[in-house]
């Protein structure tokens, strides 16, 4: 994939978030998009036709995470009041609030079934919460973290979240092991590299890390943009040959995943980029900043 | 069934007969009149006026629906007596309607058919139907020759459908197509794409001309279009073509079946017969010539460019197989000979075939120049330029400058090591740096011929040297040093620093990341040269280099691999490990950047290995790359540890769960959840501070343990297995609880109850994690002795407690006749969940609890006073002990004060008062707590009591003094361990010792 491939041209702008902009991402064929914000709102959009589609209110709190089933019937969201809701997507209800988490949660997922939410929370744990029965309590908590978890990733059998005590661990249902990688530095957010190989984290010390997930080791660090105080997200492209993230100033990063250099920068927002989301198949991303606004990137 | 009766259907006329009714008329009168009314009340019958029975059924005893009321059989609606399909389940009947109507209802569809009639019988359907049937009955009529029924295919409608006049009248003929071709474009284009298809796959040159062409030479080829059109008669109506059968062979008999060339053959020869340009005129010449008298057995051929078959290879003679002869011939493309006309390009509106005929290419095998030597050489390999070199230059002396003299010898040595292709590639690439000049003949060059003349005399030394494959020590090879005195590097000065530490293993980093800027090789050689953990014993250097040798070539091991024949086998093996242990560290270290860190451990796997590292002195520039290095070295770092998902978990991730019949969850899982429940709200109050200052305790903190503990590990390495019992002992735990205790309730008594009830308890509290129910709780509280509900009064409960202790010295007696070891480590075991406990009793711990080796997390929020933690080591118990005497008696008075406090009667007072437990579970909670402290208080100073009761037991004093030394421990843990960092140790040895404590009990049984 070359420079040219990447999603540099705005093609639209998605308004209606009063604040902030905490977190966009596309679904899983990447028709639509969901954003959540400070106005304590989750939004429903087509970012391909510029449409917003569904506003879904009921949280307390900002909302500061939000994922989608793989058939998108469901949502779950996460945010500053410290619950998590468990949404209809088309009849926009809450099915179910889980509660228990002692602190803001930080973030949300759905498992491959969708029959399992993950949530990570400053309370320095991650909880599982059972979709499928109407218990109440969740099924596990991990808290071996020493302090908050701002990120969290799944695959089919692992559960990875990023923590601010700078380790990325890896939770092995299969096999039962948990794998701590310590980075050093605060993680703020944690994605898979497309083929599951890789983990790149993105730290508070203005640097990504790329690791590889079968020994630990560190690969890559992609340096250039300016991460020291948010929380702002990180992702590989849908081809796994670039690495994108936001920045503070607005700008957002595109380095070459391999020799890290930094192939494509452009300033994008007015104010911090807190979220980049790519299109799982297209070369297309969204990304949402503090400036309220959500932008649909293509080439 | 009697509500069936208001709404039943009547199926069909009822059959009457003239005499019945009136018969029954006449009865009914008769009866009517009377005389039968004289009958009882059972017998009479009720009739309708027509003197039919009027109930059935439910007034007679049983529903009939006979006769009358039309079902049609006699039985009425009998029930089928069941029968079971299973074994002709296959034999599913196909009904038709035939089936479910009458004869005269059969008679009667005879007659009336439904059809078409023949004015619009467009497609002669009917017509055929009816001309079939006539036949059959004609046929019924008269006999003839060939018996059966003739076969539908012969016969033909008799008449001409509707359609096929209109089609007539619109100037259709018969044979052709509907198909208005000409003016069909579709066609047309499909032909041509077919074409530039074929075209395209053919390797034929020739068509490939032709084929951009094509376009014209369809237009050119339109006034022969009805030729093709003609062609396409078959498709639209079988005609069916007679091959009157003029061999003399039986029916169906094909002598060319397996051999078809001769059918070419004689069909060839027929058709030379025939006149040849018969064959060639046309397709329809072609194919009347097939169907000629002669062939008999020829399949229709039609060739047309819809139809050419683009897969064909030329290998058709599958395909030529004599066709029925009755059978109307189907379109098969016969043979690649007769495309061969088509070849010629006679044949108007064909092209030629792409590929006409199977050949097998063959391809001349390439000429060789004359001049060629058959010897390989590569080019720019290492012995070309030694080659080059032969004739040694002068020697000149080195340029002035110092500088350019380091770098041409620096040059020189690469070029001699990495080949000509070295020199070529830098010269290019500093063309225009000056300093490089001598590369090309500028300043200089003599000396750097000369150079490299040495250096390549050097290392062809050395690689005879190694294709030698004696790697002997000692012996004239490039080492770091040396390769740094090449280089201009200062030489590193050699100092004998103690071994293992960090700066070492740096030194070690840099060196390697030196060499690896210019030199990526890791060939053995190499990597022997630079490295040598060994020096101290050649031998054993010679066996690791030998090992190293095996190691990177892969591969089989040769048997014979010990050098040394006469170490013994486990010296051997003791050896094998630590070169392991060696090469990894080496690889680690050459991996440099980005690597993992040479921790110590690793290094401490080498006896006496790393101490042979060389630490130089580092230069102030280097050390800040060094500090880099050093970060990216401890970062990231990876820890595994054992986490046990939960059941449902893994069901919902459906995986299987890695625990599966394993025992309740590892104690790391009890989350600050358990404590919430077990602690009182004032405690949590205290609780919740304390994250906030452990926190900040944790960065410096964890690192340092977590050096500690691997250090620990590596230290208790024989030990190493009991993690690995951890995992499945809790099994055995549950039962501990559970079963075992009815059996203890009566025993002796004992102090060294004491730490079994702890254990018990404690493991109760995991399990109450997970089963929070206070039915639970209530058995629970039964098994050990204590009453449950909250109201009951005291004092029973207290005598009941009494009693357990006292059987518990007699199992802690036996706990010594296990063997030293295991009972140590499992002891230790059982101290640490004593810990945990008491974090929890004391309201201050936040239940992290860790599991594993390295987990420092568990303690890290329990607060220092209630935080216990203990040294994994074997010989904690009567060392450490003795050590701190000092301040353990400080901490026993502590103790002694709080025993006093909980005399039996204030007990719970005091206990709660403490701290403050009112909530109902916090006081289930605080009854167990208070319980097991008393008893472990107790047990300590009731030394006593338990040896005058227990006197007559040889071995009972060495363990209640042990006994007493843990508790003892206990106590003064408790009190010290506060500032002490949070031992993550604690869990582990936590284990040990309950494992212990349930092997006793196994024991006991």
């Amino acid at each position: 994939m070359s420079v040219e491939d990447l999603p540099r041209k705005e093609v639209n702008v998605l308004k209606g978030h009063e604040g902030a902009v905490l977190a966009a991402r596309f679904n899983g064929d990447g028709n639509y998009c969901l954003s959540c914000g400070k106005d304590r709102t989750i939004r429903l959009w087509n970012p391909h036709r510029g449409i917003h589609i569904k506003t879904y209110k009921s949280h307390g709190r900002e909302v500061r995470d939000v994922h989608v089933t793989p058939d998108n019937s469901k949502l779950c969201s996460c945010g500053g009041d410290r619950q998590i809701f468990y949404w209809d997507v088309a009849t926009g209800r809450v099915i179910r609030k889980f509660r228990g988490h002692d602190g803001e949660v930080n973030g949300v997922k759905f498992n491959e079934y969708s029959s399992v939410v993950v949530s990570a929370g400053y309370d320095q744990s991650l909880r599982a919460w059972d979709c499928r029965s109407h218990s109440t309590e969740p099924i596990q908590i991990i808290d071996t973290f020493a302090d908050s978890v701002m990120s969290i990733c799944l695959t089919k059998t692992e559960i990875i979240g990023g923590s601010v005590d700078g380790t990325v661990r890896t939770f092995d249902i299969r096999i039962g092991r948990e794998i701590s990688d310590n980075l050093g530095q605060p993680v703020n957010c944690v994605s898979m590299s497309n083929d599951g190989n890789c983990i790149l984290a993105g730290c508070l010390d203005s640097t990504l890390r790329l690791l590889d997930r079968s020994t630990g080791e560190l690969l890559q660090e992609y340096k250039g943009h300016t991460n020291k105080s948010y929380k702002l997200d990180c992702c590989l492209t849908n081809t796994d040959a670039h690495v994108t993230g936001g920045s503070e100033d607005g700008y957002i990063y595109f380095w070459d995943l391999v020799d890290a250099s930094v192939v494509s920068r452009f300033r994008a927002h007015t104010s911090v980029v807190t979220s980049v989301s790519y299109h799982p198949k297209e070369n297309c991303m969204v990304t949402s900043s503090v400036d309220g606004t959500i932008r649909v990137w293509k080439t | 069934m009697e509500s069936d009766e208001d709404d039943f259907v009547f199926y069909g006329t009822p059959i009457e007969r003239e005499d019945d009714v009136i018969s029954r008329k006449k009865k009914a009168i008769a009866e009517s009149s009377g005389q039968l009314r004289t009958l009882p009340a059972w017998k009479q019958e009720v009739r309708d006026d027509e003197g039919r029975r009027r109930f059935h059924g439910a007034f007679t005893g049983g529903y009939s629906a006979g006769y009358y009321n039309t079902v049609g059989s006699k039985e009425g609606w009998a029930p089928q007596s069941f029968k079971s399909s299973r074994k002709n389940r296959a034999e599913i009947k196909e009904q038709n309607i035939l089936n479910f109507l009458d004869e005269d209802e059969k008679s009667e569809l005879e007659g009336r058919f439904l059809g078409t009639t023949s004015q619009f019988d467009t497609f002669g359907f009917t017509a055929a139907e009816i001309a079939r049937k006539q036949a059959e009955t004609e046929q019924k009529q008269r006999p003839s020759v060939i018996p059966g029924p003739a076969p539908d295919e012969i016969v033909v409608p008799a008449n001409e459908s509707i359609g096929v006049k209109l089609l007539l009248k619109m100037g259709w003929s018969r044979g052709r197509t509907i198909k208005d071709s000409h003016s069909d474009a579709l066609y047309d284009a499909r032909r041509q794409a077919r074409r530039a298809f074929l075209a395209f796959s053919s390797d034929d040159p020739k068509v490939k001309v032709s084929e951009s062409e094509s376009v014209q030479g369809d237009i050119e080829n339109f006034p022969e279009e009805p030729v093709n059109d003609d062609a396409q008669i078959s498709k639209s109506t079988p005609v069916y073509v007679l091959n009157p059968k003029q061999d003399l062979h039986g029916l169906g008999f094909d002598p060319y079946k397996h051999a078809p060339e001769f059918r070419e053959k004689k069909r060839s020869r027929l058709a030379n017969k025939g006149g040849l340009g018969f064959s060639r005129d046309s397709l329809f010449g072609l194919k009347s010539g097939k169907a000629a008298p002669g062939f008999g057995i020829g399949a229709l051929e039609e060739l047309d460019a819809e139809d050419e078959d683009v897969y064909a290879t030329g290998y058709e003679f599958e395909d030529a197989y004599v066709q029925e002869v009755e059978e109307p011939s189907t379109l098969r493309l016969e043979n690649p000979t007769k495309k061969e006309p088509k070849d010629q390009g006679d044949l108007p509106g064909f092209r030629v075939a792409s590929n006409s005929d199977y050949k097998m290419e063959r391809f001349e095998a390439p000429l060789i120049p004359k001049d060629f030597v058959p010897h390989h050489k590569f080019s720019g390999p290492l012995d070309l330029n030694r080659k080059s070199y032969e004739v040694t230059p002068p020697d000149t002396p080195p340029p002035e400058d110092g500088n350019l003299k380091l770098l041409i010898e620096g040059v020189a040595n690469l070029v001699a090591k990495c080949g000509k292709l070295y020199e070529d590639l830098s010269r290019e690439k500093n063309q225009s740096n000056p300093l490089f000049s001598f590369l090309s003949g500028g300043t200089g060059h003599e000396y750097y011929a000369r150079k490299l003349w040495e250096a390549q005399q050097k290392h062809n030394d050395q690689t005879s040297q190694q294709l030698d494959g004696k790697m002997t020590p000692g012996l004239n090879k490039l080492t770091a040093e040396s390769r740094g005195q090449i280089l201009g590097e200062k030489p590193l000065e050699k100092s004998s620093q103690g071994p293992s530490s960090f700066v070492a293993s740096t030194d070690i980093q840099l060196q390697f990341n030196l060499t690896d800027t210019f030199t990526k090789s890791t060939s053995v050689s190499e990597l022997m040269n630079v490295e040598k953990p060994f020096k101290d014993d050649p031998a054993k250097q010679e066996r690791f280099e030998q090992f190293l040798k095996e190691k990177y070539k892969g591969g089989l091991r040769s048997a014979s691999s010990s050098l040394a024949s006469d170490m013994s086998e486990a010296a051997r093996a003791q050896e094998r490990l630590s070169f392991e242990a060696a090469a990894e560290a080496i690889e680690k270290g050459r991996q440099g950047r980005g690597s993992k860190p040479l921790t110590p451990s690793a290094m401490d796997f080498i006896p006496g290995g790393v101490k042979q590292f060389t630490s130089g002195e580092l230069e102030p520039k280097t050390n800040l790359q060094a500090d880099d290095i050093l970060r990216k070295k401890t970062y990231p770092k990876r820890e595994e540890f054992q986490w046990r998902p939960s059941p449902l978990l893994c069901k919902r991730f459906d995986l299987i769960d890695p625990y599966m019949g394993k025992p309740p969850p590892a104690p790391r899982i009890r989350s600050k959840m358990d404590s919430l429940i077990f602690t009182s709200d004032s405690v949590k109050g205290i609780k919740m501070d304390d994250p906030v200052t452990s926190k900040k305790e944790i960065s410096p903190l964890q690192q340092y343990t977590t050096e500690d503990i691997t250090k620990n590990i590596t230290e208790n390495e024989p030990e190493g297995d009991v993690e690995v019992e951890n995992i499945e002992r809790p099994v055995d735990l549950y039962k501990a609880i559970f079963s075992d205790d009815s059996d203890d309730e009566g025993g002796d008594s004992g102090i060294g109850r004491v730490d079994n009830q702890e254990k018990k308890a404690e493991v109760a509290n995991t399990a109450l994690s997970r089963l929070i129910a206070g039915d639970f709780l209530e058995s629970l509280g039964k098994e050990l002795g204590i009453e449950v509900p909250p109201d009951m009064p005291y004092p029973t409960q207290k005598s009941k407690n009494i009693a357990p202790q006292k059987e518990l010295v007699n199992e802690d007696t036996r706990i010594e006749t296990l063997d030293s070891q295991n009972n140590e480590e499992i002891s230790l075991n059982h101290d640490l969940r004593y810990g945990q406990h008491i974090a929890h009793e004391g309201g201050l711990s936040k239940g992290g609890t860790i599991h594993g080796n390295n987990r420092e997390n568990s303690n890290v929020k329990t607060k220092g006073a209630s935080t216990m933690s203990y040294k994994p080591g074997n010989h904690d118990y009567s060392s450490s002990s003795e050590e701190e005497k000092g301040r353990k008696r400080s901490s026993r008075e502590k103790y002694d004060e709080h025993r006093k406090l909980k005399t039996p009667v204030t007990h719970r007072r005091d206990y709660s008062s403490s701290s403050s437990l009112e909530e109902e579970k916090s006081r289930k909670r605080s009854r167990h707590h208070r319980h097991k402290r008393r008893d472990a208080g107790s047990d300590s100073s009731s030394d006593d009591e338990r040896r005058d009761r227990h006197s007559s037991r040889s071995k009972e004093k060495k363990g209640s003094s042990r006994e007493k030394s843990r508790s003892e421990k206990h106590s003064k843990h408790r009190k010290h361990r506060k500032h002490e960092s949070p031992d993550r140790h604690s869990r582990y040895s936590n284990e040990k010792d309950n494992s212990r404590s349930r092997s006793e009990k196994k024991r006991r049984e």
